[in-house]
C-alpha cells in the first residue's frame, strides 16, 4: 500500500524540480559567478557605434575587475519599443540609454534613479549647465548627457563637386538647397537626395527656420495643420520633379543606415544626425563630408544643438553605485573619451571635449568641424518634447506615406496628424 | 480522454477480444471483495495523473491564462505602460468601433489577405498532395522539400529574405525585369505589399498538405476501382469521391489555417519594416494591434483589440463550423 504513494510522491519532486528549472531560468543574473556584479547596458545605433562602444566597455571592465558589463544594442525603433515593454515588466537595464524624446516619459514614472544619490561617485562639475538641464526633469537629475549632437547633411563631396556645386555654409537656405538638388539631378540624371519629408525631425528644422516651434510651453502643438501642409507640399513639388527620392524609396526607411536611400548608394545626400552619419562611411569613405542644414529664407537658422542622448541608472538596479561608477568612467575618463572621441556626439565634459576635438581622425573630424563652425551662431534648443510625443515620429513617418503614394492630399494629411497628436499629448 | 470513445468504437466493432475485455473490466468494477481500496488507487492514479500533468498545468495557468485574464482587464483601462492602469470602462471597445478608421482599414486589409492567402495555400497544398501520391519513386525526398517552407516560414530570417527578393533591384524583381516587367519592387508599392505577404503564407503549404497525404492514403482503393469500372474518368473520380472522402480532412484544414492566417504577424512585421506600410497597405490587424500597444504605449486600446480579434476569430470558426454540415461528409455516418 505505500509503494504507490512513495512513487506518487517521488514523481511529484521531479516534476518540481522540473518546474523550478522551468521558472528559475529568468532573474538572477545579476550575482553571477566568482561574487563578479553584472551590469547591463543596452543602446541604439549603427555598427560602428558598437564597435567603440564595447571597446570602452572592456577598458572599463579592465579597471574594474569586479564587474561584468553585459551589453546589447539594435536599432533605435526597436530599442523604444523594447525598452518600454522592460519598464512595464520592471526588468529595465541597470544603465538606461534614452533619447531627448524618451525622458519626459521615463523620469516622470519612477523608473529612473535619482542621481542625487549617486553624487560622489559623479562628478558633473565639468558639464555644461546648461546641457546638465536636459537631464532634469522637475528639477531633479534623473539622466546626464551623453554627448552634443546636431542635425546635419550628410552628402558626396564628389558628387557634389561634380555637379559644379559649392561646399554648402552655415546660412544657406532651403531655397539654395532645392536648387542644389537641381542642379545635382541634371549631372547625375537620377535623383540626388532622400525626401526629407517623412522625418519629424526636419520638419522642424524648417519649422524653426520660420520662427516657430513642434511644441508650446503647455505641451501641445504649436504649429498649424497649415504649416505642415506647406512642408509637405513642398517636398512634394521636388519629389514630382524627380529631386528627392520617389515614395517607393522613401517608405522603406526604418531608422538604419542601411535601408535609407543614401545607404544603397541611391541617392547621394540625406539629412542625418552628424554622429550617426558615421554609418555611411563604410560605403563613401572620405568622399562622405558633413554641411549644416538648410535655414530659413531670412536666415534663421532651424537646426540646434542637442543632447544626442541621455544616461541614467534604473531606479531599481541592485548596483547603482557600479553603475554610476561606469557612467563617470564613461563621461569623465581620458580613455572613455579616446576611444569614443565624437560617436555619441562631442562630449559633454569640457575638459574631454577639449581633448578629444583636436584629436578627432577619419570622419569624426567631419563632426567636430561642423559643430566647431557653428558654435554661436544657433538658438538655443527646445524644450524636452512632451510625454506622448515618442509615439509621433512614427505616426509622422506614416502619415507621409499617404501623401507621398498621393493617397490624400498633404492638407489632409496634416490634418490627420494633428488630430492624432491631440490625443496622444493629452496630460 | 479522447481516446475513451475511440476505444469503446474499437472494442464493440472488434467482436472476440474486445468482447472478453469488456467482461474483465466489468469483472474488476463488480468484485465484492475490495471496493475500498479499488477506489484509493483510482484516486491515487489520479494524483499521479495531476502530478504528471504539473508542468503542463504551471505553464497553461501562468504563461496563457494569467495573462489573458491580465489582458482582459487591461482592456477595459487605459494603461500607458508606465503609469499604473486607470479604469474606464467600455471607452476603449467604443472607441474601436467608432471613431478610428486605421482599425476599419487594418481588419480590411486582414480579411482581404486571409480570402486571398487561405484558398490559395489549401489549393496548392491538395494539388501537390494529389500529385505525390500517386507518385511512385522518390515520395519521401518531395514530401521533405514542399514541407520544408512550413519549417523555415515562420521565422524572421525567412521574412526577411522575402523582402529582399521582392524588393526593388531583389530576384523577383530582376527576373521579372528580365522579361520586360520592370516593376521596381513589390513591398515598396501599396498596390503590391499585401500580395508579397500572401504569397509568404502560400509558399508554405507543407503542413496541410501532409495532413491532405494522409487522408488521401485512408480513402479505400476499392472506391477508385469501382468508379474506373463504372467508366469515371479522374476529374469525375477527384470530384465524386476524393473532395468528399477527403472534406472531414479540408474542413480541418481550412478551420486551421483560418485561424493562424487571423493572426499572421510575423511576415506581415517584416515585410512591412515593421509599419504596416507603404500606405498602410499591409498593416494586419495584429500589427496595428502591436502598434497600438508598443510603439504608441496604448497597451489597453491593444488588450481591447486582441479580445476583439479572438471574439471575432470564434465567430468565424462557429460559423465555418455551421457550414460544414452542408458539404463535410463523414464515411461512417449514413447517407441521407
Amino acid at each position: 500500500m505505500p509503494a504507490p504513494r512513495t512513487k506518487a510522491s517521488c514523481a511529484a519532486a521531479v516534476v518540481l524540480a522540473l518546474s523550478a528549472t522551468l521558472t528559475g531560468c529568468g532573474g538572477g543574473a545579476s550575482a553571477s559567478g566568482e561574487g563578479k556584479v553584472t551590469l547591463r547596458f543596452t543602446w541604439w545605433g549603427n555598427a560602428d557605434r558598437a564597435a567603440r562602444t564595447n571597446k570602452a566597455v572592456e577598458a572599463f571592465e579592465r579597471a574594474h575587475p569586479g564587474i561584468d558589463v553585459q551589453t546589447s544594442y539594435s536599432t533605435y525603433e526597436s530599442y523604444k519599443q523594447k525598452l518600454a515593454t522592460q519598464a512595464a515588466g520592471g526588468d529595465v537595464p541597470d544603465l538606461i540609454q534614452l533619447d531627448y524624446r524618451q525622458i519626459s516619459q521615463y523620469a516622470g514614472s519612477d523608473v529612473m534613479l535619482d542621481l542625487e544619490k549617486q553624487r560622489k561617485r559623479l562628478p558633473t562639475g565639468k558639464m555644461d549647465p546648461a546641457l546638465l538641464k536636459t537631464g532634469q526633469v522637475g528639477g531633479v537629475q534623473y539622466a546626464l548627457p551623453m554627448g552634443v549632437g546636431t542635425q546635419a547633411l550628410a552628402y558626396d563631396k564628389v558628387a557634389w563637386r561634380e555637379a559644379g556645386l559649392k561646399t554648402p555654409r552655415a546660412g544657406w537656405t532651403w531655397d539654395d538647397w532645392a536648387k542644389s538638388l537641381r542642379q545635382l539631378k541634371r549631372e547625375r540624371g537620377s535623383y540626388a537626395m532622400t525626401d526629407p519629408g517623412s522625418m519629424e525631425d526636419w520638419f522642424e528644422i524648417w519649422l524653426r527656420g520660420r520662427g516657430k516651434q513642434l511644441y508650446g510651453k503647455d505641451g501641445q502643438t504649436a504649429f498649424a495643420a497649415k504649416d505642415l501642409a506647406g512642408f509637405w507640399a513642398f517636398t512634394s513639388k521636388l519629389r514630382k520633379e524627380g529631386l528627392v527620392s520617389p515614395a517607393s524609396d522613401t517608405t522603406q526607411m526604418a531608422g538604419s543606415v542601411e535601408d535609407s536611400p543614401m545607404g544603397r548608394e541611391k541617392a547621394v545626400a540625406e539629412f542625418n544626425w552628424d554622429a550617426p552619419s558615421a554609418g555611411y562611411e563604410a560605403m563613401y569613405k572620405d568622399r562622405l563630408a558633413l554641411a549644416p542644414m538648410p535655414s530659413g529664407e531670412d536666415g534663421t537658422p532651424g537646426q540646434y544643438f542637442k543632447p544626442s542622448m541621455l544616461l541614467g541608472i534604473a531606479a531599481g538596479s541592485s548596483h547603482p553605485k557600479q553603475a554610476a561608477e561606469f557612467i563617470d568612467f564613461l563621461l569623465n575618463s581620458d580613455e572613455a573619451a579616446d576611444i569614443l572621441g565624437v560617436d555619441r556626439g562631442t562630449p559633454v565634459n569640457s575638459r574631454q571635449r577639449q581633448r578629444v576635438l583636436p584629436k578627432v581622425t577619419g570622419f569624426q573630424k567631419q563632426v567636430a568641424g561642423l559643430q566647431t563652425s557653428l558654435r554661436g551662431k544657433l538658438e538655443d534648443p527646445p524644450a524636452a518634447p512632451p510625454r506622448g510625443d515618442n509615439g509621433l515620429q512614427s505616426t509622422f513617418q506614416r502619415d507621409y506615406d499617404h501623401v507621398s503614394f498621393d493617397k490624400a492630399t498633404p492638407l489632409q494629411v496634416a490634418e490627420d496628424f494633428l488630430t492624432e497628436a491631440r490625443t496622444e499629448l493629452r496630460p | 480522454m479522447a481516446n475513451a470513445p475511440a476505444s469503446t468504437a474499437r472494442a464493440t466493432a472488434t467482436t472476440g477480444a474486445g468482447e472478453a475485455r469488456k467482461a474483465a473490466a466489468g469483472d474488476a468494477a463488480a468484485r465484492p471483495g475490495e471496493p475500498r481500496r479499488d477506489r484509493r488507487s483510482k484516486r491515487e492514479r489520479q494524483g499521479a495523473a495531476w502530478v504528471f500533468l504539473s508542468p503542463w498545468v504551471l505553464g497553461a495557468s501562468v504563461l496563457t491564462l494569467l495573462p489573458m485574464a491580465v489582458s482582459l482587464y487591461l482592456s477595459f483601462t487605459d494603461y500607458n505602460l508606465f503609469d499604473p492602469p486607470s479604469w474606464i470602462g467600455l471607452r476603449n471597445y467604443v472607441q474601436m468601433f467608432t471613431e478610428d478608421p486605421r482599425l476599419l482599414r487594418s481588419v480590411g486589409n486582414t480579411l482581404l489577405y486571409v480570402l486571398f492567402a487561405v484558398p490559395l495555400q489549401l489549393a496548392l497544398a491538395l494539388t501537390v498532395a494529389v500529385a505525390l501520391k500517386s507518385m511512385r519513386r522518390g515520395r519521401n525526398f518531395y514530401r521533405s522539400a514542399f514541407y520544408a517552407p512550413s519549417l523555415l516560414g515562420a521565422s524572421m530570417s525567412i521574412a526577411l529574405v522575402w523582402r529582399a527578393i521582392f524588393n526593388d533591384g531583389g530576384t523577383v524583381d530582376n527576373l521579372l525585369a528580365g522579361v520586360g516587367l520592370d516593376m521596381g519592387g513589390w513591398v515598396n508599392k501599396p498596390g503590391w505589399a499585401l500580395l508579397s505577404v500572401a504569397l509568404l503564407t502560400v509558399w508554405q503549404f507543407g503542413a496541410p498538405m501532409v495532413i491532405f497525404l494522409a487522408g488521401l492514403q485512408q480513402i479505400p482503393q476499392d472506391l477508385y476501382e469501382a468508379a474506373a469500372v463504372d467508366g469515371a474518368g479522374r476529374w469525375r473520380q477527384f470530384a465524386s469521391i476524393t473532395l468528399p472522402m477527403l472534406s472531414p480532412v479540408l474542413f480541418f484544414n481550412l478551420v486551421l489555417q483560418t485561424i493562424q492566417a487571423f493572426q499572421v504577424f510575423t511576415p506581415a512585421y517584416a515585410v512591412s519594416g515593421g509599419r504596416g506600410g507603404p500606405a498602410d497597405s499591409t498593416l494586419f490587424y495584429t500589427l496595428y494591434l502591436y502598434d497600438r500597444g508598443f510603439t504608441a504605449s496604448h497597451m489597453g486600446y491593444a488588450s481591447a483589440m486582441a479580445w476583439v480579434l479572438l471574439v471575432a476569430i470564434g465567430i468565424v470558426t462557429a460559423v465555418l463550423f455551421r457550414t460544414s454540415r452542408s458539404w463535410v461528409f463523414y464515411a461512417n455516418e449514413e447517407v441521407r
